[in-house]
């Protein structure tokens, strides 16, 4: 069943980027002052979006585990974390592509930027620090912890281009700017291209939750081995 | 198409796709690795109830 | 007020200890000075160019100096099982992370009033012009910052490599905390008031102060007892 459900989820996301990917390529015109590489906000963006929403998924499972000490919570918090690194990871690259071009330059110190990069380091470290305790339920309750103390870097990074005059773009999708910043149709396609990294990511994710269900159970078979 | 900054727009659709595949075998070699622990430490266990 | 007394009571027990022996804070003192050292060959030092990044270069040496002290701060109550006692004994967790914060902020503030004269006199820099704010900003930096470090030293006092994983995990951590407290230092180190632009950095600060305060004090216990 579960594994139905994956497929499904990944088909859905396969047939919506190849669909997206026409829209981008052949329907939608180019951008008056960027040219083409303007159709990199279609990754950009939405690999944003999905590290945020699978990191703040993660925040509230943490605070879950924390509340019920159940640890499918945990197991939660874990794989949307790492998860979350993998659309952050495509966030950043992607702006450094688009940067080189726009700017003549690969990486600039504004504090968009900047702040993306900590939050993403801060959730590299989330992870590291697992691996450091061999202890299911200490590794649950300190990651738990460090999750919550990570997450006010990910607000900063929504909030850094109201904050400070960044290098970085501005708001211009319409629930943030208030509309008239960018053509309806290419928004729509940004949306629908989020969607189907939404799907491809959710797929991912039980992928990633069943192999922390099976670490469990390979650490209650070594107790198991050690006992006999 | 206006041709313009085309190949680093290229470069950027191939980059985000990159990550995501990379990441997906380091899923799918994690997911062997684990497996095969699977496997051998059942192997032992049933091994050692026999004897 | 009980709590304010349990919270003193860590407080003196671990400046207490810290004066007996004045291991970490010579140890952290003399690291803190031979940085400041050798930043001299990292650039040409010009007096007027080394105050414009003296915020930088200040905040770099407590931040590293810091993490020395605050390795040490629940460390040290591991051998013969300090740390269980403490947990066991009536005291709430967190008073005893307060306390322990307020024994760091404390030694911290001793580390920096050394490191700013001496920064001062080597690198020909008048950094007195503003005092008193000079003072305020560094209080609630160092505050934030030390708040923030010894909750992860609680974090990780029980893991391996625990001297690497605590400034890996805490320095991101600290960087907007630290980024106020270095713009804010090199103005008025250049002798600028505190006007609109910097308050803005001031709010920043206080608000990091806030918000990592509360998080901490509400989850210490979490970490600690479990």
């Amino acid at each position: 069943m579960r594994e139905k459900l994956m497929y499904v989820l990944l088909a859905g996301s396969g047939a919506l980027l190849v669909w997206n990917l026409s829209r981008m390529l052949l329907y939608l015109p180019d951008e008056a002052a960027q040219g083409a590489i303007y159709r990199i906000i279609f990754f950009h963006v939405p690999g944003a979006f999905t590290f945020s929403l699978a990191v703040f998924s993660a925040l509230v499972s943490s605070v879950l585990y924390l509340i019920t000490r159940r640890l499918p919570y945990d197991t939660f918090a874990a794989s949307a974390t790492e998860i979350g690194l993998a659309f952050g990871a495509v966030n950043l690259v992607t702006g450094m592509i688009w940067a080189r071009i726009i700017w003549g330059i690969w990486w600039a110190w504004d504090p968009r930027l900047t702040s993306m990069l900590i939050s993403w380091l801060m959730y590299a470290g989330y992870l590291m620090l697992r691996r450091a305790i061999d202890e299911p339920t200490q590794r649950a309750r300190n990651a738990a912890v460090l999750n919550i103390f990570t997450f006010p870097g990910v607000i900063i990074t929504y909030k850094a281009i109201d904050w400070w005059r960044t290098q970085h773009p501005g708001p211009v999708l319409s629930f943030r700017s208030g509309g008239g910043r960018m053509d309806p149709a290419m928004e729509a396609t940004l949306y629908w291209n989020f969607l189907a990294l939404l799907l491809l990511a959710a797929a991912l994710l039980m992928v990633r939750m069943r192999q922390e269900t099976t670490r469990r159970e390979l650490d209650a078979l070594r107790r198991e081995a050690h006992a006999l | 198409m206006d041709t313009r900054n085309f190949t680093y727009m290229f470069y950027g659709f191939a980059a985000a796709w990159l990550i995501v595949v990379i990441y997906v075998v380091t899923l799918v070699l994690r997911e062997r690795r684990l497996s095969q622990e699977m496997q051998r430490l059942r192997d032992m266990l049933s091994e050692r109830r026999r004897t | 007020m009980k709590i304010v007394r349990q919270v003193f009571t860590v407080a003196a027990k671990d400046l207490r200890s810290e004066i007996r022996t004045k291991d970490t804070l010579n140890a952290s003192l003399s690291f803190a000075l031979v940085i400041l050292l050798l930043f001299s060959f990292a650039f040409d030092p010009t007096a007027e160019q080394t105050r414009e990044i003296s915020g930088g270069l200040l905040w770099l040496v407590f931040a590293f100096a810091g993490a020395l002290i605050l390795n040490r701060s629940f460390s040290r109550e591991l051998p013969n099982d300090c740390l269980e006692a403490l947990i066991a004994s009536p005291v709430p967790g967190s008073a005893l992370f307060l306390g322990k914060t307020i024994a760091n902020v404390l030694l911290l503030l001793t580390l920096e009033l050394v490191c700013f004269p001496v920064f001062g006199i080597f690198y020909n820099v008048p950094w007195t012009e503003q005092f008193w704010p000079l003072m305020l900003v560094v209080v609630l930096a160092t505050w934030g910052l030390t708040v923030v470090g010894t909750m992860f030293s609680a974090l990780t006092v029980n893991l391996r490599l625990r001297e690497l994983m605590l400034p890996t995990l805490v320095y991101p951590i600290m960087i907007p905390g630290l980024l106020g407290a270095i713009q804010l230092t090199s103005a008025l180190v250049m002798g600028h008031p505190i006007d609109a632009d910097l308050t803005q950095w001031l709010k920043l600060l206080a608000g990091f102060d806030i918000i990592y305060t509360a998080l901490a004090t509400m989850l210490v216990d979490t970490v600690l007892v479990g």
